[in-house]
């Protein structure tokens, strides 16, 4: 499924980063990169699934029909994933810790830091960040 | 009164070049304009507040700048603005659009070594390394970026034109059961998973099994 959103957001990545005009701030690497979390590293990959399912794709429709479809198929695959997530969660297999819980207020901070559909789109042009750092470990 | 008027055309095509991720910034001269047209750069790391001017590409009449110091973090993304200037005008600065060093390099082929035995070939791919500042400064192979890195490999039988194609994660292959004096010519190709990345083939390597003794 990873590699799956990597590719349909490699197409789209160019259109949608361009809708985001904010150069100076992140939703994912701000203050701090994401990549510096390295411990509780399931439970912040779960609660950003959710995140991504919860706030961010349902305010991302564009005026083009492929960027959209395109953006329906990852909100798919990120279903399946988060499935698999919610079990792992379930079984105890994915703890939190205070360094993820943190960095997981600061990224909600930033989303509500902005409109909406802002937060969305920039949320989503950053998802490149997200899958960079998963596909480290 | 020197005062600059920004109404000279823009640059063009303002983009980064990237490999193995020297990252270089690269853009076409504004329409219509000869000679004389000087440039100035400034980067700006990805949600951080400033941009920050590169004094190496100040007033410079090329039209590219190498930014791969200053976009050496392949944990941050960047983006580079270019401005041109020509008697007493200017144009506007012209941005690239987000740049990844991660996922927006270009790879070199694997270095390829062979050795062979009577019936087997023996090869060892070494992937290149990230760009460095200098000499002194610690290598970092590619393999330590790309945690899923692989090889494919081609091997042609020269003397029947029969080529055999291996996928593999570590850096060495041994292929047995060959023919005894006869030409063999090897040739690699770096692959990544995700992101999707793939270098082209390395030149190919031709080597000839020992004979039968």
């Amino acid at each position: 499924s990873v590699t799956k959103i990597r590719s349909s957001f490699t197409t789209i990545k160019a259109n949608i980063q361009a809708r985001d005009s904010i150069r100076t701030l992140s939703i994912l690497s701000h203050p701090h990169s994401l990549h510096k979390v390295k411990v509780g590293r399931c439970c912040i990959t779960r609660q950003l699934f959710n995140f991504y399912v919860d706030k961010v794709f349902k305010h991302c429709k564009t005026e083009d029909s492929f960027v959209n479809r395109k953006i329906s198929s990852i909100a798919n695959s990120f279903l399946s994933v988060k499935r698999k997530l919610e079990q792992c969660h379930e079984q105890n297999k994915c703890l939190c810790g205070q360094e993820s819980d943190e960095k997981f207020k600061q990224i909600l901070a930033n989303y509500e830091g902005l409109n909406v559909t802002s937060a969305a789109i920039k949320s989503l042009g950053e998802l490149d960040i997200l899958l960079d750092w998963i596909e480290k470990s | 009164s020197g005062e600059l008027y920004c109404s000279l055309p823009n640059p063009r095509n303002v983009h980064f070049e990237s490999i193995n991720m020297k990252n270089v910034l690269h853009w076409s001269a504004p329409e219509g304009t000869a000679d004389g047209v000087l440039y100035k750069v400034k980067y700006s790391v990805y949600g951080v507040g400033k941009w920050i001017r590169k004094p190496e590409c100040k007033n410079i009449n090329r039209t590219w700048c190498d930014l791969s110091s200053e976009t050496s973090d392949y944990e941050e993304q960047y983006y580079a603005s270019v401005k041109a200037f020509l008697n007493g005008m200017c144009s506007d600065w012209v941005e690239t659009t987000r740049f990844n060093p991660l996922t927006d390099t270009k790879i070199d082929p694997p270095m390829v070594n062979v050795s062979s035995t009577e019936k087997s070939i023996s090869i060892i791919l070494t992937a290149p390394e990230k760009w460095k500042r200098s000499p002194e400064e610690e290598s970092v192979s590619l393999v330590q970026v790309y945690p899923g890195l692989q090889y494919n490999v081609s091997i042609l039988k020269k003397k029947t034109k029969k080529r055999w194609w291996f996928s593999i994660s570590n850096n060495t292959l041994v292929v047995p059961w060959l023919e005894p004096g006869t030409a063999y010519c090897v040739s690699a190709q770096i692959y990544v998973t995700t992101p999707l990345l793939h270098s082209g083939f390395s030149k190919e390597h031709c080597i000839a099994t020992l004979k039968d003794k």
